[in-house]
């Protein structure tokens, strides 16, 4: 039953995803258009994301970015004046002058608190495609994707990733244990160190065990000592060229500046190259994109194109114009229907059974009372 | 063949004079399937690691003599070039997974090997039946059970098709059917593949009838070496039949039930009073459960559970995984609440987790119990000692609570949460990963907290500790009580029953028999 693989995209397709989405949020910065954008992302993790334990963050890394939407607008509201018309008056103070001396207070504008919360909801659509990307892309079939000479550092931020949840239930288990230890009783004082630091020593043992079992599967075995090397000094010399091409910058010489640039990053392509040649790791089964990632691809693609033509054409049907009068933010129903291209991916079928929820029936139903173990050395001899 | 030879091993860890590995000889034989015993901290697991050089390579330290496989000297190769000879699987299976799925994983050493695609894909089909989990290729590592998740760290290990298996304690953070399983795929290994298994091992019930050999360590250096009933007769921690077999002089010492069965009905019948009931004199309820239901999430975990525990009684729980028992103690503690029914609490509980690295924050074992007392606003200093000195743990007063052996931190788990004086001591799987000396105090502990008239509940799989301690089994499954009286009768009539009781029944433990033999021989 759990040998039936869960048919998922592959993750140039979701990176295809995540990017356009950025773009597209960046293109529109329209709080109707973002409020599309965070529906699409929330669609896309409860269709593809299962019981992932990024998918079960998606919600709070949402709340989380809308509580920096506040925090920012609060802090623009109080310091930001630009002489428009007022919501409300506060008395107002200037902070010292070793402080900057600013006013804070005093009238609170529309045109500022609405400006402040179309900046921040921008980064709650940002935080929001990237959050759903996080949730049902596979990160190593991304590590696996990028060129060879990326995957080692590439696998450490994946497993640093798996760690996240880990140090979640840690946490939560600390947190219980604590509150038994003293029958029930919870002592404030102190509490953060007694919580932190089984959680800390722990996850420090476990990235230990972890480090010791990689190392006995052979991760980062010695490769080719001299493509090596070739690789190593081509990303001494792309160095060099960069930090001279600065200084031409820095010194007006721009066609300098330029070459030695082009230079440099011809040096870094050759020593990704090299460096990949040097590495001896291959691969196991890897995925190619099937006719649907093409298909998604492609409209994901069409998304971005068709708002940046739209925001060359007519911008003001993408931004919203805050100078006075105020007006409700525009929609365009083409800019609705670029946004809905981004929804794509919901589209393709889930097939499969989601790898991370534990199947509800037990795999071997066990006899009634657990046997204590009684070894029959003829039974397995 | 590829042999696993020991020239004077010697070994200290950085910063330590101590010598963990005390000029070492050891020859194993390819195909051998070779048990390590021996308390904690006598140099098990730095035996194994020496096999695939993580020791001294990961660990730093001094390191004299040599450690070679087949050809290869463990001074001269790092770990990671020994990948495709040794495989090691660690103890906590949890920290071993690098790739969200588990078909992944398993060839995750493979493509750091640098195999084609073609000889990678069979290793792994090969490597998912010899360990029977091919239904579990596609999970996730982290939604699978304890046993689950061993078995695909071995097959981790395994893909790279090592001829020598090296694995630490892989059993004692499993259930039962989970270390069942794990040992059941280990012995398949061996006599299939012809692997050589060097496996540590604390609960040597179910390891010790597989080896062919066993061996048992004594402060980092080999004590006995040799035939594995012969050689465990004498340790401390041999399973219970074999220590029987011991003290009624029956040779060669048995490993399994099975065997010693054949010695009773060989030898002349034992002329051995039965052992009289003994009466238990038990105070007032301290605390009950009243039709106690609890549930996570959606599903019904407790139903309807009835329990009462009186002052002086120790409880053991018992019952598959799953069948609600952490959740019931953690209900009598308050930590959870129930759905229905109540829970009548008559005097302070205290609960120590199955894990108890999750309350040392302290830099000592001391200040870890002093700690206790402070948060219950209390400071008497008499209360830390009798404490330590109950858990055996005086001598590691001083240490950092890392730093202890697996039994040390449990017995330390205990002493830091009963320090607070809380009469009601609510015990989650404390013998887990503990070894004999640990047990025993352990043991001496409950049976003195409750002649000072305090309760114990204990959940524990470990039947032969709920048969030393216990006055009363109560066996939860499917969500309710499913028997409950006392601990002789409810572990007679079920296949909870300890080893020594399916030998002579009615005897409990090695120690009611010994008494028996003494009184025995002091009547003729």
């Amino acid at each position: 039953m759990g040998a039936v693989r869960r048919e998922r995209l592959h993750a140039l397709t979701w990176a295809t995803w995540a990017l356009a989405a950025l773009v597209c949020v960046q293109l529109a910065p329209n709080p109707l258009y973002v409020v599309i954008v965070v529906a699409i992302s929330f669609l896309i993790v409860e269709v593809h994301g299962g019981r992932s334990p990024l998918a079960r963050a998606f919600p709070y890394l949402v709340l989380l970015s809308l509580g920096f939407v506040v925090v920012k607008v609060v802090i623009n509201g109080l310091t930001v004046h630009a002489d428009g018309a007022g919501l409300f008056v506060l008395p107002s103070f200037t902070v010292p002058s070793w402080l900057g001396g600013y006013p804070v207070g005093g009238p609170v504008e529309t045109a500022v608190v609405l400006r402040a919360a179309t900046e921040g909801f921008v980064v709650v659509g940002v935080v929001a495609a990237f959050a759903a990307f996080n949730a049902v892309v596979s990160h190593y079939e991304l590590v696996q994707m990028a060129p060879r000479a990326f995957h080692e550092p590439g696998l450490v931020v994946v497993v640093a990733l798996a760690f996240v949840p880990s140090v979640v239930g840690a946490a939560l288990a600390v947190r219980e244990a604590d509150r038994a230890r003293t029958g029930g009783v919870v002592v404030r004082r102190g509490r953060l160190v007694r919580l932190a630091v089984p959680v800390l020593e722990r996850g420090m043992e476990k990235a230990l065990a972890l480090a010791e079992s990689m190392d006995a599967r052979g991760f980062g075995r010695a490769s080719a000592g001299s493509a090596e090397r070739v690789a190593a000094w081509c990303g001494v010399a792309a160095l060099g060229a960069l930090a001279a091409a600065f200084l031409a910058l820095l010194g007006q010489a721009r066609t300098v500046g330029f070459a030695l640039g082009g230079v440099a990053a011809v040096l870094l392509a050759s020593a990704i190259v090299a460096a990949s040649r040097a590495s001896t790791r291959t691969r196991y089964r890897p995925r190619r994109p099937r006719t649907a990632d093409w298909l998604v691809i492609a409209a994901c693609l069409a998304a971005p194109a068709l708002l940046a033509y739209l925001r060359a054409t007519t911008p003001a049907l993408l931004l919203w114009d805050l100078s006075p009068p105020l007006r409700a933010p525009a929609f365009a129903p083409l800019a609705a229907v670029a946004f809905a291209l981004l929804l794509a991916p919901v589209a393709v079928p889930v097939s499969g059974p989601d790898p991370w929820s534990v199947p509800a029936v037990p795999a071997r139903p066990g006899p009634e009372p657990e046997p204590e173990p009684e070894p029959e050395p003829e039974a397995v001899r | 063949m590829t042999d696993l030879v020991y020239e004077a091993a010697r070994f200290s860890y950085p910063e330590s004079d101590a010598a963990a590995l005390d000029c070492v000889d050891l020859r194993i034989g390819a195909g051998e399937l070779v048990l390590v015993a021996g308390g904690s901290g006598t140099g098990k697991s730095t035996l194994l690691r020496a096999a695939c050089g993580l020791v001294p390579h990961a660990s730093g330290g001094r390191f004299g003599g040599d450690v070679r496989v087949g050809c290869r000297s463990t001074r001269d190769v790092m770990p990671r070039d020994l990948a495709g000879t040794v495989g090691f699987v660690h103890q906590d299976p949890e920290a071993a997974f690098v790739v969200d799925r588990v078909e992944n994983d398993i060839a995750f050493v493979l493509e750091n090997l640098g195999l084609d695609a073609a000889s990678m894909r069979r290793r792994v089909e090969e490597v998912l039946d010899a360990l029977d989990i091919a239904a579990l290729r596609n999970r996730a590592p982290s939604s699978l059970s304890g046993g689950e998740r061993q078995r695909c760290a071995i097959a981790a290990a395994l893909s790279a098709g090592p001829a020598v298996l090296v694995l630490d304690e892989p059993t004692s953070q499993l259930d039962p059917q989970g270390a069942e399983d794990v040992l059941a795929a280990l012995s398949r290994l061996n006599h299939d593949l012809g692997t050589t298994v060097l496996l540590a091992e604390h609960r040597l019930d179910r390891a010790a009838p597989l080896a062919d050999r066993a061996l048992v360590m004594e402060s980092g250096s080999i004590a006995a070496d040799g035939e594995p009933g012969a050689v465990l007769a004498g340790y401390a921690g041999a399973p219970a039949v074999t220590r029987l077999g011991q003290l009624l002089g029956w040779t060669p010492p048995p490993l399994t039930v099975k065997a010693a069965r054949a010695h009773v009905a060989a030898a002349d019948p034992l002329a051995l009073a039965t052992p009289a009931p003994v009466p238990h004199q038990h105070g007032d309820v301290a605390i009950a459960a009243r039709r106690l239901g609890a549930r996570a999430g959606q599903t019904v975990v407790l139903d309807d559970v009835d329990l009462e525990v009186r002052e002086g009684e120790v409880v053991a729980l018992l019952g598959r995984n799953g069948s609600g028992k952490t959740t019931l103690l953690r209900t009598l503690a308050g930590l959870a609440g129930p759905s229905h029914g109540k829970v009548e609490r008559h005097a302070r509980t205290a609960y120590v987790p199955q894990d108890p690295d999750l309350i040392f924050s302290a830099p000592t074992v001391r200040a870890e119990l002093e700690a206790t007392l402070r948060l219950l606003g209390r400071r008497d200093a008499d209360a830390v000692d009798s404490w330590l000195a109950r858990l055996g743990l005086t001598s590691a007063a001083q240490r950092h609570p890392r730093s202890l052996s697996g039994g040390e931190r449990q017995r330390a788990g205990v002493a830091a949460v009963a320090v607070g004086g809380a009469p009601v001591l609510l015990l989650d799987e404390p013998t887990r990963g503990m070894d004999a000396p640990s047990r025993d105090a352990l043991a001496a502990c409950i049976g003195d907290h409750s002649a000072s008239g305090g309760s114990v509940v204990l959940a524990t799989h470990d039947v032969e500790l709920a048969a030393r301690v216990a006055h009363t089994a109560v066996v939860i499954g499917g969500g309710d009580v499913v028997a409950n009286g006392t601990a002789r009768d409810v572990l007679s009539g079920s296949l909870f029953a300890p080893q020594v009781l399916r030998v002579l029944p009615p005897f409990l433990t090695v120690d009611e028999v010994a008494g028996a033999v003494t009184t025995a021989e002091a009547g003729t």
